[in-house]
């Protein structure tokens, strides 16, 4: 049985230094779910029987998530803009291809967040007309988000209508 | 406040070409006091330019009519209670009477003012207000952004021929923001506002006369059956609807020192009936009352209901009226249809009922506007829908394609986890506390058998098409939603597939639009159609970025 989408990946893979970004959300997140359970555990006695093994439960989860997830994820990342599209891919249990065509772009944004800036990352942001369209494309160094971005204002700028 | 204005804002110029008063009130010039202007900010972004020709209007003084006769019905229960019925004046009786009363007269007095410190107009460019005694608002919406205008009225201004006149456009709606509402103006303003604001002959006057009559260039498509009343009486609502009718009934006789309780307890004798005889009987009186009273109410709010398309000057305006005592008009600009979906919640699915949406821009789909049809049955709804879109061979009657067994694979899946979670997590429970074991033994196969009864119907209920414009998606086990989107309206698509997925061969397409829901999805498509799906529905298609053949 043939079990893949008949679509090519795109083009462009992300940064190297977005796996380090993944680790790192990834890790913090583990730290502090796992260091709220634990505080409990230490200031409340009578919530230890269950508190105990739902902290080492949510700590092994999260090394877990944050050794393997990442790396899958870089390996999934992709993305390309051509004159008629911008086509991206990304998931890692749930794999998810998206394609907004140019004429249907109302805005491009760049937006970088405090982890993104340490090190040095960016996110391209293209939104369209629909509540459910934008495209979100990570872990691109910063300047070739501004690039993609510019390119493509530039050329939905020369193609008209947005479908609403 | 910066103003765009091309000439500078002149106070004393006001009286310049419109000299002449509105036809009612009095003569009501452009510029406002000088300190009101600079006080106000309007709560639209753009601002709109000092206009200075155009004069501003009153609100219709049958208002306080209105407000005068609203003072005397407030007081009508205290009158009839102590001079009529001739009830002891006790304090349980009098404060809910002097309650009455008063929140009677405070409105009518609140509305007077409201009439005096209102003023609108319509300019070129703008549909302007201006409101409020101690906060002033001015509301402002560009004309080219009015997406409906809409005309109620309830049962006492309708008496009189007034109108509340709703202007929406459509970023005010995803903004969260309400709609422009004047209320009320005259029957005849209402019209003329409608003609003028979304596109109506030159001849205003002359298309709302004839408009009160009986046009011809409206074509009706379809109008309310009595018996549709039956369908919209049976639901879980009815039990709601009767504790309401009971609680008030038993508040109003309560008032008029009648003991309710004491007779429904003298019905009958309830000792001998036995408590599962007594809780049937109330359930079932309970029902029906219930069913009643959504019948009475469905058949006010949807008498005399019709649907028609009506030329506009833009374009032409698909609408509804409705309503016994409250009317309601809803207008909707075709030039902004997308598409229609006809949704069949189980249960009324087998007795073959429909609710009909029309998909459109600008308008949110869970706001009434979207609704077009009544409750009614599918056939009906299928037709409309047809005419509506205007389309044939109609969408919706397009024999869909199914999606594989490997959907009915991953349903089936869910039905087992769901199952066996539940179960397991009873089954501890019985063996960690005093719950009989007999109950998850019960409750076990029971959902077993519902769970796998769901997922046949929503394998069975999954399919899609392409016909003619439109792409048609079908989906949904509870509530079984089929949707015709036109092509031209999507803006962008989303193929997901998880791991799951993948080893069933399966994938999730969601098509994106401005319209209607904002995504429409054709749930678990055979993974190789994904692609070639994706391409058909998609302006311009993805081939550029699809595998060559034999790419695997």
């Amino acid at each position: 049985m043939q079990t893949s989408i008949s679509l090519r990946p795109p083009r462009h893979r992300v940064q190297r230094r977005a796996v380090l970004w993944w680790t790192l959300r990834s890790l913090l997140l583990t730290v502090v779910l796992a260091g709220a359970l634990a505080t409990v555990y230490l200031l409340w006695d009578a919530s230890r029987p269950w508190t105990g093994p739902a902290a080492l439960a949510v700590a092994a989860l999260g090394l877990a998530h944050t050794a393997a997830v990442p790396s899958w994820r870089y390996a999934v990342h992709r993305w390309e803009t051509s004159a008629e599209a911008v086509y991206a891919s990304s998931g890692w249990f749930v794999r998810d291809w998206r394609v907004a065509p140019i004429s249907r772009i109302q805005t491009v944004d760049t937006t970088r967040g405090p982890l993104e800036q340490l090190l040095g990352l960016s996110t391209l942001v293209v939104t369209t007309a629909s509540s459910s369209g934008a495209v979100y494309i990570r872990g691109l160094a910063p300047a070739d988000a501004t690039a993609a971005a510019d390119r493509l204002a530039e050329i939905t700028q020369d193609t008209p209508g947005d479908a609403t | 406040m910066t103003t765009t204005s091309e000439e500078p804002a002149r106070p004393g110029a006001a009286a310049g070409p419109a000299a002449e008063p509105p036809a009612d009130g009095p003569p009501v010039t452009a510029a406002p006091p000088a300190g009101d202007a600079a006080a106000t900010a309007p709560d639209d972004p753009a601002t709109p330019p000092e206009d200075p020709g155009t004069p501003w209007e009153r609100l219709d003084a049958r208002m306080i009519w209105v407000d005068a006769l609203r003072v005397l019905l407030s007081m009508t229960p205290a009158a009839v209670a102590l001079l009529i019925v001739r009830v002891e004046p006790t304090p349980g009786v009098l404060w809910p009477l002097a309650g009455v009363a008063a929140w009677g007269t405070l409105g009518a007095v609140l509305d007077v003012v409201r009439w005096l410190t209102t003023r609108y107009r319509v300019t070129g460019e703008y549909v302007e207000r201006r409101t409020g005694l101690l906060v002033r608002t001015n509301r402002s919406v560009r004309r080219d952004r009015v997406r409906s205008v809409d005309a109620d009225a309830r049962l006492l201004q309708r008496l009189v021929g007034l109108r509340r006149v709703k202007v929406g456009a459509g970023q005010m709606n995803t903004a969260m923001e309400s709609a422009l509402v004047l209320d009320a103006v005259s029957k005849q303003a209402a019209l003329a506002l409608h003609d003028r604001l979304l596109g109506g002959g030159a001849d205003q006057t002359e298309r709302a006369a004839a408009r009160t009559e009986q046009a011809d260039d409206e074509r009706v498509f379809a109008g309310l059956r009595w018996w549709w009343v039956f369908y919209n009486m049976f639901n879980v609502w009815a039990f709601l609807t009767a504790a309401g009718l009971l609680w008030g009934a038993w508040v109003t006789l309560g008032m008029f020192g009648v003991d309710s309780t004491g007779w429904v307890t003298s019905l009958a004798d309830w000792e001998s009936l036995g408590t599962p005889a007594t809780v049937g009987v109330a359930l079932a009186v309970t029902w029906l009352l219930g069913a009643a009273g959504l019948g009475v109410n469905f058949f006010t709010e949807h008498a005399h209901f019709r649907l028609m398309r009506i030329e506009g000057e833009k374009g032409t305006l698909l609408r509804t009226t409705q309503g016994l005592f409250k009317t309601r008009e809803i207008n909707r600009d075709d030039n902004r249809l997308r598409g229609a979906a006809i949704s069949e919640p189980l249960l009324w699915r087998w007795m073959r009922m429909a609710d009909t949406t029309v998909i459109t821009t600008g308008l949110s789909m869970w706001s009434v506007g979207a609704t077009i049809l009544p409750r009614g049955p599918r056939r009906v709804a299928r037709n409309v829908v047809a005419r509506v879109l205007g389309a044939d061979p109609s969408p919706l009657e397009a024999p869909l394609r199914r999606h594989p067994a490997a959907a009915l694979r991953r349903r089936i899946g869910w039905a087992l986890t769901v199952t066996a979670s539940v179960t397991a997590l009873l089954a501890w429970t019985a063996a960690t506390t005093k719950l009989p074991h007999t109950f998850w033994w019960i409750s076990g196969p029971a959902l077993l058998a519902v769970s796998l009864a769901l997922a046949a119907v929503g394998h069975r209920s999954l399919g899609h098409t392409f016909t003619g414009d439109y792409v048609v998606v079908r989906s949904g086990a509870v509530s079984r939603a089929t949707s015709a989107l036109q092509l031209r309206a999507v803006s962008g698509v989303r193929v997901r597939q998880s791991l799951f997925q993948r080893r069933l061969g399966l994938a999730t397409v969601s098509l994106s639009t401005a319209a209607g829901l904002g995504g429409y999805q054709a749930v678990d498509l055979a993974a190789e159609e994904a692609a070639e799906f994706a391409d058909r529905a998609l302006p311009g298609g993805i081939a550029a970025f699809r595998a060559e053949r034999g790419d695997g």
